[in-house]
């Protein structure tokens, strides 16, 4: 093979290992739940392949208000996790000094520990008869007969709880990067702390508010264990009932099509969300890839 | 299912000679008699049959007798069998089979989830025992995964198995299943916190307990327990019957009486006090009451569920007769009571209470160890439901429990 056609050949080789992995991981099992979902039948008298479309009507009648809970959730969730780790981004990265690798490792550190252990654990802290909701209690937050485990609260407190450093991370590294020679040319420009913030640091970390809110959000919304943990069944979220669909019932083509749906609902989001934020700041702008 | 998925049976049917049974079709397959795509096509297409079933699976052959095997691979539940696993050493030295034991099976759901395709095409994934609850059995049997024991062979099950359990409504002459223990669905509670001893089902939807109360997220228990309460037998209950109950269930889930559903979760929210009367399962009770002496079990009035977790032989079992020939072992009592020692669920072999006694005297006599036959009169086994209740009932059932 001549020298040229190699090199030009090179960048696929190295691209192979990648594309094998999305298509045998990602591709094939989307064309196989996507069939899926078209079929009619139960697993005694076999599932067929009917293009059977009204699994995708019946399952968006059936369990709409589980898929409009679970955007809620996650929608409440990625907000509070912006409130939350923004300013907590912003003091490590530019005022963390010295501590700033300490603090990172801190965010990360209840990573070591698995999801489920780091979920039950926020059973036994908000159980009936916890210090925490006694504590609430007893300064009328919480009513006498109130809980905090199995509401609402609690599902999205432990959804906030397991994806903040998914927040966290992406905005600190966006704001870790930015030139600090341009705030100073801010206050040379008589901005006000408030101005050059709004104006300056804002703008320059919306990659990574909008990645954070990405990175937070899809998973967020086809969660299911904080559902099923921390809540009751007036709080289950669409994972939890494909999980159902699949694994009890065994209504495959249900829980395919469940799927498909949560799969479409994300993507509508993504794309609207980065119409509203620019696909600059999820992409970068041209100048930043070159 | 379509015409020429007909004529291609009947193709198939006059090709091998006999009567064709998608059973035989999955053994000829295992056995290399049809190519792996043919399996594949029948896999996609699904079964002849639309019931499934008994009646089928009725003529089949039983399996074989042949020389036992010096291996023999057994799945089961974790903290199922005593942690010296004594019966297995016994068998060892007895027939030099090495047991290997698997704790492979969490939840009925999530085991046929994983050996679904497997036992589909006929091989058992090399399992020669696995263990299933009732229900999970019925459906074994009836999509034809398992194998008929010979009982001929099995002297000891025929002989030790307690009288209550020997004709469940799915399999009367458990030619396909043996009991591995069995266990009470009741209601625990928290001694310190109920008013008054709760008798009845109704207790659990007092008022008094509103956000206290749990049921399971077992269908079969949950609806049972209900549906006798509701004055039907769930031994012979409607599908009317059942979702009375369930609707009874979900009105209380609107309510906020009830919390949530369990599996054994509630091992943790008792003692915690996040839960204060529940439906359970008797071996958790014993070993709940242990830890806590507040805590304690009790039958409703109007029943609780009987309930049997089963030893079947899957299809395509690579030591199907030493499989058989192990199960029959356990049914001695010398062999089950280290088992029984250590789990404290139902016993279904006769004789145990005599050699535990020896040893341990209040073990005996504990009634949800050793019940008396007539405890055990105050018991329903939950009937077996055909395909389309099956799936009506669990629908309807799943919907309740939030998904």
């Amino acid at each position: 093979m001549p020298v040229r056609l190699r090199k030009a050949a090179l960048p696929y080789f190295l691209l192979l290992p990648g594309l094998g992995w999305l298509l045998l991981f990602f591709a094939v099992p989307l064309v196989y739940m996507a069939l899926e979902s078209l079929k009619t039948g139960t697993i005694y008298t076999g599932f067929q392949l009917t293009w059977e479309f009204s699994n995708y009507t019946n399952a968006l009648k059936d369990y709409g208000e589980q898929f409009i809970r679970s955007f809620e959730y996650a929608g409440l969730a990625t907000l509070i996790s912006l409130l939350i780790g923004y300013p907590l981004a912003y003091v490590i990265a530019f005022r963390g000094g010295r501590w700033r690798n300490a603090l990172l490792l801190l965010v990360i550190v209840p990573f070591f520990v698995t999801y489920l252990i780091r979920t039950l654990s926020w059973e036994t802290i908000l159980s009936d008869s916890g210090i925490v909701v006694s504590t609430l209690k007893s300064i009328g937050i919480v009513s006498e007969d109130g809980r905090l485990l199995d509401t609402t609260v609690s599902v999205v407190a432990g959804i906030t709880y397991n994806f903040l450093p998914f927040m966290i991370l992406p905005l600190y590294a966006s704001l870790e990067r930015i030139d600090s020679r341009l705030l100073e040319a801010g206050y040379d420009l008589y901005g006000r702390r408030r101005d050059v913030f709004l104006r300056v640091t804002l703008p320059l970390s919306m990659p990574g508010v909008v990645a954070g809110v990405l990175l937070t959000f899809i998973p967020a919304a086809g969660d299911f264990i904080n559902a099923q943990l921390l809540g009751t069944p007036n709080q289950f979220m669409i994972g939890n009932v494909i999980q159902s669909r699949y694994l009890v019932v065994t209504d495959y083509p249900t829980a395919a099509a469940l799927s498909f749906l949560l799969m479409a609902f994300s993507l509508i989001i993504v794309i609207v969300w980065a119409r509203i934020a620019g696909t600059e700041a999820l992409l970068g702008t041209e100048e930043e890839r070159a | 299912m379509t015409p020429s998925d007909h004529d291609l049976e009947r193709e198939f049917e006059r090709l091998l000679g006999n009567p064709l049974t998608r059973r035989r079709i999955l053994q000829r397959g295992a056995a290399g008699a049809l190519s792996a795509s043919a399996l594949a096509y029948l896999a996609a297409c699904g079964t002849d049959e639309p019931e499934g079933g008994g009646d089928q699976a009725e003529e089949e052959k039983a399996i074989p007798k042949g020389e036992i095997a010096d291996a023999l691979y057994f799945a089961n539940w974790p903290a199922y069998i005593d942690e010296e696993r004594e019966a297995l050493k016994k068998f060892q030295d007895k027939y030099g089979t090495k047991v290997k034991y698997v704790e492979e099976i969490n939840d009925n759901d999530q085991f046929f989830g994983k050996v679904r395709q497997q036992y589909d095409q006929g091989t058992s994934g090399g399992r020669d025992i696995h263990v299933v609850t009732d229900w999970m059995a019925e459906r074994m049997m009836r999509l034809g995964y398992v194998q008929k024991f010979d009982k001929s062979t099995m002297p000891n099950a025929t002989a030790n198995l307690i009288e209550r359990l020997k004709s469940p409504p799915f399999d009367p002459n458990r030619e396909f299943t043996m009991p591995w223990q069995s266990g009470l669905t009741g209601i625990i509670y928290r001694k310190d916190k109920v008013k008054r001893t709760p008798k009845s089902v109704e207790d659990l939807f007092d008022p008094a307990y509103k956000g206290k109360v749990t049921m399971l997220t077992e269908m079969r228990d949950t609806v049972g327990l209900v549906t006798a309460w509701q004055g039907a037998d769930p031994e012979k209950a409607t599908l009317d019957d059942y979702m009375k109950a369930i609707d009874k269930v979900q009105e209380e889930v609107d309510s906020g009486q009830i919390r949530g559903f369990t599996g054994n979760e509630y091992l943790k929210d008792l003692p915690k006090g996040d839960s204060w009367v529940i439906f359970g399962w008797s071996g958790d009770a014993v070993q709940l009451k242990a830890d806590n002496p507040n805590i304690d079990f009790v039958l409703p009035e109007s029943g609780g569920m009987l309930w049997t977790d089963n030893m079947q032989i899957p299809v395509g079992a690579p030591h199907a007769f030493t499989a058989e020939k192990f199960i029959d072992f356990i049914y001695q009592p010398e062999v089950q009571a280290p088992i029984e020692a250590y789990i404290n669920y139902i016993c279904p072999v006769n004789g145990t209470e005599e050699v535990i006694a020896k040893a341990d005297k209040s073990l005996a006599d504990n009634p949800l160890i050793f019940p008396s036959p007539t405890f055990l009169d105050n018991t329903h086994i939950f009937r077996g439901l055909k395909p389309d209740e099956e799936r009506q009932v669990d629908d309807a059932f799943q919907k309740v429990i939030g998904a």
